[in-house]
């Protein structure tokens, strides 16, 4: 036990290359210091509480099997999962042709959603509601915007390790997260906002003709 | 959205809201049980070079293989300028160690042949690996010295007409009682020993006459 907290002391690379020469303790620290990050950046790529259960597996038996890829010169050990674990959710997707909104089996993942006991229910249910509207949209963001949402806003990495996870420039990720809130802002936009922007449209179309 | 308009600003409170909504979220135990479990059947022991191999590296492998490739391809055309006189050589001096040679009419050694032979590359004393075939050529001639042969003894009526379309003349080896056979004196205590023998084939394939050759 004792040793264990010594591990806990060691930052990834170590406890990576621990690991890598055989040591279990290693693995189970960094383990439990990554996988709720991997878990839910899968998750909120597919949706899907399978996909992410099995994708944050694969992730560490690739590090296992692959750890030695790892070049510690071009990111963090962070980013490299987030890496194995993005061309995971992805390669998934495109198996499972799950691109489509999630199912109900995400909704029994989010209890806190229902289950909160605040002060006013009716605040509570409306928040909530709003929050899984929110959830909806970022789920139908095609891939590519989808994965800087979740990481720059869900996960919260910043852009430099965003570029470094997703193999792009900085400017890429800004420029993507840019047009992927853009399309978040026009499919949370109320159904009656968008009918008067229909008939507003269709006003000035006449107006012309 | 039961909001009435959703702005920058109001999209990024609902997204840190959904983030900490998820924020708790963890797998499950069982994936963590089931990666230590491929952990410790993997036992894995993986060498510490921890860095992914440089370009560098690649740069390095792609220079030698090219590198070998143009010694290999140089080599080989070393190898067939050399082999380009054998088979003339061969061609003109049959060996005499096969059975059945199809090989042309036998002539004795020539001044041409020295000559070929005399200029073969000086390289090719050089390089072990040739020697064996250059040491043969050079006995040919010898042998060739050695050789006795008789003249052709027709097997049937002979003409001009016979060989006007061409024949071929084939090495073989027959028993020593065969010279018994054509009048020919032989050792007995050779008796158990072949005897080589050109045969004169016609086009229409039989057999219209013989010599034998007796290698000393």
């Amino acid at each position: 036990m004792g040793q264990m907290n010594l591990k806990t002391e060691l930052n990834d690379c170590e406890l990576l290359r621990s690991m890598l020469a055989g040591d279990e303790e290693a693995l189970t620290v960094l383990y439990r210091r990554r996988q709720g990050a991997i878990y839910r950046f899968a998750l909120q790529m597919s949706g899907s509480k399978t996909i992410a259960e099995d994708v944050t597996q694969e992730v560490f038996l690739f590090l296992m099997r692959e750890g030695h890829l790892f070049d510690p010169a071009r990111g963090s050990v962070s980013a490299f999962l987030f890496g194995v674990a993005r061309n995971h959710v992805l390669r998934r997707l495109r198996v499972e042709q799950h691109l489509a909104p999630i199912g109900d089996e995400f909704d029994d993942d989010v209890p806190s959603l229902h289950a909160s006991t605040e002060i006013c229910p009716l605040d509570d249910l409306t928040r909530a509601e709003t929050i899984e509207s929110v959830r909806k949209a970022v789920l139908s963001l095609p891939s590519k915007y989808r994965e800087v949402v979740v990481l720059c806003e869900l996960q919260d990495i910043s852009y430099g390790e965003t570029a470094e996870i997703l193999g792009c420039a900085i400017g890429t990720v800004r420029s993507r997260l840019h047009r992927a809130r853009a399309l978040l802002l026009a499919k949370l936009r109320p159904a009656s906002e968008i009918e008067e922007a229909d008939s507003a449209t269709v006003k000035s179309a006449r107006c012309f003709a | 959205m039961n909001s009435p308009g959703l702005d920058e600003e109001m999209l990024t409170r609902e997204l840190k809201a959904l983030a900490s909504e998820m924020n708790q979220l963890e797998a499950p135990d069982r994936v963590e049980t089931e990666v230590l479990e491929a952990f410790r059947a993997r036992k894995v022991v993986t060498p510490l070079a921890f860095r992914r191999p440089n370009a560098s590296y690649y740069w390095l492998a792609a220079v030698a293989a090219v590198l070998l490739i143009a010694i290999s391809v140089v080599a080989l055309r070393w190898q067939m300028e050399d082999e380009t006189p054998a088979p003339r050589v061969a061609k003109e001096l049959p060996r005499h160690d096969e059975t059945v040679t199809p090989a042309p009419v036998h002539q004795p050694a020539k001044d041409v042949e020295y000559q070929a032979l005399d200029n073969t590359p000086k390289r090719n004393e050089r390089k072990p690996t040739r020697i064996p075939r250059v040491r043969r050529s050079e006995n040919l001639p010898v042998a060739n010295h050695a050789e006795i042969a008789t003249d052709f003894i027709p097997l049937r009526p002979m003409n001009a007409a016979s060989f006007q379309d061409g024949g071929q003349i084939v090495r073989v080896e027959l028993p020593r009682s065969a010279l018994a056979s054509f009048g020919l004196p032989f050792n007995m205590d050779r008796y158990n020993e072949k005897v080589k023998a050109d045969v004169i084939f016609g086009v229409d394939g039989m057999a219209h006459a013989i010599r034998f050759i007796h290698v000393r």
